[in-house]
């Protein structure tokens, strides 16, 4: 193997590792403080690279308000379901809210075929040069996506130690307590659903201009956030962004030599892993009832 | 005297249920009572899922096993030209000791892990079955074999239908044994309180085990069973869309309901999108509104809105105290979402 193709893999499998970060950290988020196994999740990046496709290209505005706009988008979005569908259906319990986003997920996912249809949309190259290191040439497309994802788990890593994020981490550790220090628990589950489904819009958007949108990619994408909640450990927000890169690096490696069977050694991956290490890499098990 | 027990208790509706699907085959048509066909199927899938249920776990690989079991036989026909019939115990095996190896590994590591390792498991099934040549690759394997027994051929839809109902009620009958024994009992002590099941010295891990791999082996029949009917079988029918309907039809029926919950959710969404046949691309999104609806409005699904106005109406007849709908705490009755604590690896 070359040094080119080397990196070239890695870059590929770095910048898939960072849109599976954004969209299991955004999974995580709502699991670990709702305790909501959001199935719609996948659906909200699929919408966002939708709305980037909209605003980029339909409206021709340029790419970087196409980014806020599908961020505020589906943060939006992300309220409307928590105020229409989950508050009505927490009380019934964990199954019943997951049954809630997998209907929902159905609904926005054949919505859009019906919109879009099976087709590619395909959103113009942000840059189309490739950056020359030592001889050695990458697609600066891809490394862009890269410091994207970068720069939005730094605004995420700055949110969750402002007061609301705080809130959210309190929620996350012991509801009833956290309720009994005054948080107002109403209002962070809704920040937390507007921020979880807010991530997954930006991971859509970052990705649209390499990978291009299709209605099929929410449902792909949201096998691989669980593969990376499994690795990663259910619960750490931490544990899910190192075991995003872990799995994207390790699937680019995997689809170069074994093409079409690399969902099989991230099967075994995964397996290996709860096998060895319970609770993921980093992970604690989470107080969902009926563990 | 028999008779007059089977009235006095509440399962008098189990004769005229029976003598309407018996009867059915000669009001419909052939292609009407295909649709039944996958009715009886959806049916299986759907009490698997719920069987599962029963010990708090929600499984997403039911089309996975589904798959294991059409593949087993489908295969075992082309490539060994077995007759179907000594095909049955053999994908049942197959999908038992997979199954084994499978949830050996997730079973002792709680709820979410075992689902979502479930949904990773039949990611890759279904890789393996798309893209290994020997499975016949995404378009499909070649032309099944008919079924035969004997020297007769097996493709009047009528005995087929009689078939899978044989099938169904094979099914009903194994479970209604199980959940009546002491395997059954204690399914509900882990499905309702696993910590105090396990601290009353239940076997949570075996137990959970047992349970799972049962819905195994009725999966495995019901994929033998579809290979009656399908001239090849596709990867994708297998996928994870298919999970998702089968927890709709379960829901949509009624989680309280062990028996009758999965073949009611599976009869009416299957007539439903059966009924929007013009209008396919519409069916998903009908479908999720349904289900959306029934769980703000009607959590304990149609059979609990059912019973509950059957109740409330006989107690105004009768003006006697009958029986309410008994919902099992492990579903996540109201008073209990909040007041387990944080719970431990089982």
């Amino acid at each position: 193997m070359t040094l080119q193709l080397f990196l070239q893999i890695l870059v590929n499998g770095l910048m898939i590792g960072a849109i599976y970060a954004l969209v299991a950290s955004g999974f995580t988020l709502i699991l670990g403080v709702l305790q909501v196994f959001n199935f719609a999740q996948g659906q909200f990046y699929m919408l966002g690279a939708f709305a980037t496709y909209a605003v980029a290209s339909v409206l021709g505005a340029p790419y970087v308000v196409a980014i806020l706009a599908a961020l505020a988008a589906m943060a939006l979005l992300g309220i409307l379901v928590y105020f229409s569908i989950i508050k009505w259906t927490l009380r019934y319990g964990f199954f019943h809210t997951m049954l809630a986003t997998v209907a929902f997920g159905t609904i926005v996912g054949q919505a859009a075929v019906l919109k879009f249809g099976y087709s590619t949309a395909v959103v113009a190259a942000v840059v189309d040069k490739t950056l020359a290191l030592g001889g050695v040439s990458l697609n600066s497309g891809k490394l862009l996506v890269l410091a994207g994802a970068l720069v939005v788990m730094g605004l995420l890593y700055w949110f969750m130690r402002t007061k609301i994020g705080v809130a959210m981490q309190a929620c996350a550790e012991n509801r009833e307590v956290a309720c009994l220090q005054g948080i107002n628990a109403g209002k962070v589950f809704w920040v937390t659903m507007a921020v979880g489904c807010a991530l997954c819009g930006v991971a859509g958007a970052l990705v649209v201009p390499v990978l291009s949108a299709s209605t099929n990619m929410g449902q792909l994408i949201f096998l691989k956030a669980i593969i990376v909640v499994l690795v990663g450990g259910t619960g750490s927000m931490a544990g899910a962004l190192l075991a995003a890169f872990l799995v994207g690096i390790v699937e680019s490696f995997a689809f170069q030599y074994v093409e079409s069977f690399a969902p099989l050694v991230i099967f075994a991956l995964v397996a290996i892993l709860i096998y060895f290490r319970p609770g993921g890499l980093l992970g604690k098990p989470l107080p969902i009832p009926g563990q | 005297m028999r008779r007059a027990m089977l009235f006095k208790s509440n399962k008098w509706w189990l004769i005229p249920a029976f003598l309407l699907a018996v009867a059915l085959p000669f009001f419909v048509g052939a292609y009407r009572l295909q649709i039944f066909i996958f009715v009886i199927t959806y049916s299986l899938l759907a009490l698997a899922f719920q069987l599962t249920m029963r010990v708090g776990l929600p499984r997403f690989d039911v089309a996975a096993w589904w798959g294991v079991g059409a593949y087993t036989s489908g295969m075992l026909m082309l490539k060994a030209n077995m007759s179907f019939w000594l095909t049955l115990p053999i994908s049942v095996l197959v999908s038992v000791v997979l199954g084994f190896a499978v949830f050996s590994v997730s079973v002792r590591r709680g709820m979410m892990v075992f689902m979502m390792f479930g949904m990773v498991f039949a990611l890759a099934l279904q890789q393996v079955f798309g893209s290994v040549k020997f499975f016949g690759g995404w378009g499909g394997t070649p032309q099944l074999p008919p079924v035969t027994i004997g020297s007769y051929v097996l493709n009047d839809k009528m005995w087929i239908y009689y078939l899978g109902m044989a099938l169904l009620i094979f099914n009903l009958g194994v479970y209604q044994l199980l959940y009546k024994s002491r395997i059954g009992r204690a399914w509900s002590a882990i499905g309702s309180g696993l910590r105090l099941a396990s601290s009353l010295g239940v076997n949570v891990v075996g137990y959970r085990l047992a349970n799972v791999l049962v819905g195994n082996a009725f999966l495995a029949l019901a994929g033998s069973f579809s290979v009656v009917y399908q001239a090849m079988i596709i990867p994708t029918t297998y996928g994870f869309q298919q999970s998702i309907y089968v927890m709709m039809y379960v829901v949509i029926g009624g989680l309280g309901f062990a028996m009758a919950g999965p073949i009611v959710g599976a009869l009416v969404l299957t007539l439903i999108s059966e009924s929007m046949r013009a209008a396919q691309q519409y069916q998903p999104i009908v479908t999720g509104v349904i289900t959306v609806l029934i769980i703000m409005f009607a959590p304990w699904g149609l059979l609990g809105v059912l019973r509950s106005r059957v109740v409330s109406v006989l107690q105004r007849l009768l003006s006697s105290r009958a029986a309410l709908p008994d919902i099992p705490s492990s579903l996540g009755s109201p008073a209990s979402v909040t007041a387990e604590e944080p719970g431990k690896d089982a």
